[in-house]
Formats: C-alpha cells, sequence, structure tokens
C-alpha cells in the first residue's frame, strides 16, 4: 500500500451534513484504491445472495463518500471505513428493485494468489474459501463483523475502536464467534482434508 | 484445520484488479438519490409543516371576518399551529441526533435503536399530538360557525334549514367524510409501525443483544 495517505489531500471541513464535493475526490479514489479489499470482503460476507452482492458493494460506496465530509482524522481512514461498511452492511436491506444482473456465486473468488503452488493446491484453497464465506455468512451479523476484522489481522484495541466494545469484551466474544465458526466449519473441513 | 488455516486462506485471497467502481458513476447514483431526497422531504416538510399554518390562516381569516362572536376559533389556531410546532420541532431533534455509519458500531446501533423506540411512540400515541388537536381544532370550528348559524340567522330560517334534507345530508356526509379520513391516517400510522418500525426493532435489538451478550 505505497498510496498518498489522507494527510497528502485537504479536505475541506468536517460536517456531517455537508455533501461530498469534489475537493473529497482524489482522497475518495486514494482509498478505494487502497482499502478496496475492506469493501470486496464485507460484501462477500454480507450479501445473502450472490446477486445481491452489487447492491451491497454500491451501497457501501455511496455510504463511504457520503460520509467523508464527515472524517476527521481521529480514526485512522482504514478504522474510518470498516465503521462505514459494517454499519451500513448490518443494517443493509436488500433494495426493492433488485438488479437483475445475476453474479455467479464463486466467480469472485476465481483468483487466489500465486503463492499457492500448484492448480489442484489452488482449487483447494479456493474451496476453502467459498466454504469460509458461506460460514460467515451463516453467522450472527454482530459474530460476522467481528471475524472478519479477526480474519483481516486487526488487533482487539482496532476491533474495539470499530465496534464500541471494550477489549476484554472483543476478547470473549471472538472466542465465541470463533467457536462458532469452528463448528460450521468442521463439516466442511472433514471434507476437504 | 484451525483458525491459522482459515487466516492463511483469507489472505491469499485475491482481489479483482479493477477498482470497485467509477466515481461519476457513483456520483450520479447520490445525485439522483440525493435529489430524490430533497424533493420527497420538501414535499413532506411542506404539507406537514404548512399545511397547520394554512388553515390557521384560514381561520383567522373567518375569525376576522365574522367578529368577536367566533372567538372559539382562536382555541381552533392555537390547536393547528401547535401541531405544527410539534413537526418543526421533531424535524430539527431528528436532523440534530442523527449519527451517520462512521459511528462505532456499537454506539450507532444504541441511537437507532433509541431514535426508532422514539418514532415507535409518537406512532403509537397519534391522537395526543395529531389527531387529537386537528379533531378539536375541527370540532370547534363547526360548532363556532353552527352557533354563529344561530346567532345570526333569522329563526323562521333556520327552523327551514334544519327542516332540510340536504342540510342534514351535509352535515351527515362531512361527519363521515372527517371520521373516515381520521381512521384512515390513524391505520396508516399503525401498520407503519407494525410493517416497519417493530420489525426493524427487532432486527437492531436482537443486533445489539448479540454484540453485548458476553459482557
Amino acid at each position: 500500500m505505497g498510496g498518498k495517505s489522507c494527510k497528502d489531500f485537504p479536505l475541506p471541513a468536517t460536517n456531517s451534513l455537508m455533501s461530498p464535493s469534489a475537493n473529497h475526490e482524489p482522497l475518495f479514489k486514494t482509498w478505494l484504491e487502497e482499502h478496496r479489499g475492506i469493501i470486496i470482503k464485507v460484501t462477500r460476507s454480507f450479501a445473502p445472495a450472490p446477486s445481491d452482492a452489487a447492491d451491497l458493494q454500491q451501497e457501501l460506496l455511496l455510504q463511504i463518500w457520503l460520509s467523508l465530509p464527515s472524517y476527521a482524522r481521529q480514526a485512522k481512514p482504514s478504522t474510518w471505513i470498516y465503521r462505514v461498511c459494517l454499519n451500513t452492511a448490518l443494517t443493509w436491506r436488500r433494495g426493492t428493485f433488485r438488479r437483475e444482473r445475476r453474479i455467479e456465486p464463486a466467480a469472485d473468488l476465481a483468483h487466489i494468489a500465486s503463492d499457492v503452488a500448484s492448480p489442484a493446491d489452488r482449487a483447494g484453497a479456493r474451496e476453502l474459501l467459498e466454504k469460509l464465506y458461506a460460514a460467515i455468512r451463516a453467522l450472527p451479523g454482530s459474530e460476522r463483523a467481528l471475524v472478519l476484522l479477526s480474519l483481516d489481522g486487526l488487533a482487539y484495541r482496532e476491533i474495539a475502536d470499530i465496534t464500541g466494545l471494550t477489549e476484554n469484551h472483543v476478547g470473549v466474544a471472538l472466542t465465541r464467534a470463533r467457536k462458532h465458526l469452528a463448528e460450521l466449519m468442521k463439516g466442511v473441513t472433514n471434507e476437504l482434508e | 484445520m484451525n483458525w491459522n488455516d482459515y487466516e492463511t486462506a483469507w489472505k491469499c485471497q485475491e482481489l479483482p484488479v479493477a477498482a470497485p467502481a467509477d466515481l461519476t458513476g457513483l456520483k450520479d447514483t447520490f445525485e439522483s438519490k440525493r435529489r430524490k431526497m430533497a424533493a420527497t422531504l420538501f414535499a413532506r416538510d411542506l404539507i406537514e409543516g404548512s399545511a397547520g399554518l394554512f388553515v390557521s390562516g384560514v381561520y383567522a381569516r373567518m375569525w376576522w371576518l365574522i367578529g368577536k362572536d367566533a372567538w372559539p376559533l382562536a382555541l381552533a389556531i392555537a390547536l393547528m399551529l401547535g401541531v405544527s410546532v410539534f413537526f418543526i420541532r421533531e424535524r430539527i431533534r431528528t436532523h440534530c441526533n442523527r449519527l451517520g455509519p462512521q459511528t462505532p458500531l456499537l454506539a450507532k446501533l444504541t441511537a437507532d435503536i433509541t431514535e426508532l423506540h422514539h418514532q415507535r411512540n409518537l406512532l403509537l400515541n397519534l391522537w395526543k399530538w395529531y389527531l387529537g388537536p386537528i379533531t378539536g381544532a375541527m370540532g370547534i370550528f363547526v360548532l363556532t360557525m353552527l352557533r354563529i348559524a344561530v346567532l345570526r340567522i333569522r329563526s323562521e330560517t333556520l327552523a327551514m334549514l334544519w327542516r332540510h334534507p340536504l342540510v342534514w345530508g351535509l352535515l351527515l356526509f362531512t361527519l363521515i367524510a372527517a371520521t373516515a379520513l381520521i381512521w384512515f391516517v390513524w391505520k396508516l400510522n399503525r401498520r407503519a409501525v407494525q410493517k416497519q418500525i417493530e420489525p426493524r426493532l427487532v432486527e437492531l435489538e436482537k443486533l445489539r443483544a448479540d454484540l453485548l451478550s458476553a459482557q
């Protein structure tokens, strides 16, 4: 992530009632580039069906764009984006006018990093990832958010910042969420092994 | 397989190379949503805020035309203005208390739940702050007009009018239409509570309870 940081861009003002302006565009574009992983992972974890993914993704982007004027640099950009995305995804409801375009369930998981050696290993890793996403989607909303943040390698402190929970509580809740995930993955991993 | 395997698989996922959306498309969507929302809010605020003011203006004009005998219309004006002021106060309160999605999850959920409880209470108590004052104002208006009629119309003409079926028919129609309108508004708001607010409240409270359950 060698792109420009948010400090390289002048922010007009911090007011939650403001609309985003042209001044916010460079920052928005940079964040999309640097943190698109968050948006994509949240979409994959929270869209109830693959056909809803495009709607949810658009909603996440829209909320980030709309909330940009209220970004006050009190939080790291990634923390701020996680907050916006998770708040939006947790309370998101499928749009009335669903898009007709269908997305194949595994189409966007087709790429697995090249450090997984053989095609067979790659296929296995892709299958595991698909099952992992399916298991995450089967978790209750709050556990889904915690598991996603933990899998992304965030520390308890950062997760606490995003969720508003205490660090101790994050630890307890995360242990429980991991246990649920392990139960959901049990049958799957037996198949894969 | 354990958590570390999941983490490894998670980190191995490659993300699409292209940015998830182009800014122009996003801005167009935002602009079109913003325009629609602004038009809807403007229409709602105009109807809610100005309807009471308009009716108050009509009552005031009638009071001025009729003279001091129509003094009870002052009460009707006060009731209608009260409804308008209540609407404006609510609009300002909602605007000031709104939390954006950049707030931590728990704080946002708590704020959303509090707001939904408030909305639910408002709609369940519609009689206290909306239907009651409006019905009261309408009742005062009708009774004042009848009183003026008794005072100002010659007794023979009045007796003739009371005997005319058209007058009774008109009074009955007005009564039924007003009752139907009030019932419709009440039903519409009840439906909004049952179909929209309560399911959403259950959903958000469950989410919050899940988040807090280990505490």
